[in-house]
């Protein structure tokens, strides 16, 4: 009997010991930090318009040179509670600013904070983490530039459990993969193989498309077998469209259409964009004509889901 | 007797009529999305001259921008309380925040005026008059449908 019990105190303080050390933050190699550089700022301020920084942490209705004080406070209420953008601005005191690269792209592409905290996944790193080292670095230049915004956001207001960050590692462990969703064009399509791979880092890495374009399960983890197709609005109301190339629905956009949509901001229907899809419309007509013309090629040729029940 | 039957008649074309525009008015939803489908069909008419997919005429660039200024006068006049529940795409905010929307509509019909202005008797000139006309309507759609139209 008094056996069993220490058998059962030895398996649960291994089971403790397991789950702590799957919950531990990770970080990038050394041998990645080391081909970290910082880069050009003028190429990074592309990288910060594909990437949405400023949709989340500037103030909520911030237009033109407003969307380039990272102060946060845009408060997302979701299933989960209420998550709160942090300032990212330059400000050494309540931004980013006393952040070295390598914290910076743990952040990004770990959710790893330099004190070695976990960050929720409001924060879309596990699309960020298919970014490149080059784009990290021009990035983070760009955002050396950006004026210094004063004043900490409030705190995330969360419930039990998903107030305990350090569980986020094995959350982490599940679903943090940098590993491209879609290995290769659907076959069938006539693809300009250079142009696809393009719009499918833009879709699948800083864009972030999938974060909201597809379904989530019970763990809040994208289901990537449904991978863009369409879920229900994680703020808010309504339901994020389905932009797999779908017949009679998205799939009759043609690629100029979905190019020119990103551009203006119209559906070939000539309605407009809207909700929360105005900000990142506004993003994507930042870029190169190619890069939309990218998207557009990616979102052409890749596969139809089943829908999902939720 | 005849005219008993002619008044009879009046009386019901009259009342048929009458119940048409209480149709109308208790209807409030189904009127404003016609009046909205007139506008996606001149922005449509309008954004494929201006992409070049439809040749430009000057009769078509003004009524392009006469429908968005009809539907600019009169949209907004079909949101009662109460008309947040049915078939529409208008979200609460509409009904929470009247002043924010009513200054959406304004802005909608300033643009929409404006451009009827330019375009004076004969419609715009040519193809970039249309566009310096036309463009700033077409700005105002996803200022409002940002904030007061539910995600689709």
């Amino acid at each position: 009997m008094k056996k069993a019990l220490i058998v059962l105190v030895l398996l649960a303080v291994i089971a403790a010991g397991a789950g702590w050390s799957l919950s531990a933050p990770t970080r990038m190699t050394e041998q990645q930090a080391a081909a970290l550089k910082t880069g050009d700022p003028v190429k990074g301020e592309l990288v910060f318009w594909a990437g949405g920084c400023a949709s989340c942490h500037a103030a909520k209705d911030a237009k033109g040179e407003d969307l380039l004080n990272l102060g946060g406070g845009l408060r997302l209420e979701t299933p989960f509670g209420v998550f709160v953008a942090p300032n990212i601005s330059p400000s050494e005191a309540d931004g980013i600013g006393a952040w070295s690269l390598t914290d910076f792209a743990n952040a990004m592409t770990h959710g790893t904070s330099p004190d070695g905290a976990n960050y929720y996944p409001a924060f879309p790193y596990s699309s960020y983490a298919r970014m490149s080292v080059e784009d990290l670095g021009d990035l983070y230049a760009f955002f050396k530039t950006l004026p210094s915004v004063e004043g900490k956001a409030p705190g995330h207001e969360l419930g039990f459990p998903f107030n305990i960050r350090r569980g986020l590692g094995l959350w982490k462990r599940l679903f943090l993969n940098p590993e491209p969703v879609i290995a290769a064009p659907v076959s069938g399509n006539e693809v300009d193989q250079v142009l696809w791979d393009r719009g499918r880092y833009l879709v699948e890495g800083p864009g972030h498309c999938g974060e909201c374009h597809t379904a989530r399960d019970i763990a809040g983890g994208l289901i990537l077998s449904h991978w863009l197709g369409g879920a229900p609005a994680p703020t808010g109301e309504g339901r994020i469209p389905d932009i797999t190339p779908v017949e009679g629905k998205f799939g009759s956009w043609s690629a100029a259409d979905i190019a020119y949509y990103l551009e203006s901001g119209f559906t070939p229907e000539y309605d407009s964009v809207g909700g929360e899809m105005v900000k990142v419309q506004e993003n994507m007509a930042r870029l190169p004509a190619s890069d939309r013309e990218a998207i557009a090629a990616y979102l052409k040729a890749i596969p139809v889901v089943a829908p999902t029940a939720n | 007797m005849r005219i008993v039957r002619n008044v009879a008649a009046i009386f019901m074309l009259a009342g048929l009529g009458f119940t048409g525009s209480v149709q109308a008015a208790d209807d409030p939803i189904a009127t404003r999305q016609a009046i909205m489908s007139s506008v996606g069909a001149a922005a449509g008419l309008g954004g494929g001259m201006m992409k070049g997919e439809v040749t430009f005429s000057p009769v078509a660039g003004k009524a392009a921008i006469a429908t968005m200024n009809a539907a600019a006068a009169s949209f907004g006049d079909f949101f009662p309380e109460g008309s947040d529940q049915g078939d529409t795409g208008a979200l609460p905010a509409i009904w929470e925040n009247a002043d924010g929307f009513a200054a959406e509509l304004a802005k909608f019909s300033a643009a929409a005026g404006k451009a009827m202005e330019a375009s004076g008797k004969d419609g715009p000139a040519d193809l970039d008059a249309f566009k310096a006309a036309m463009g700033p309507v077409f700005g105002t759609c996803k200022s409002c449908h940002e904030t007061y139209r539910k995600k689709n």
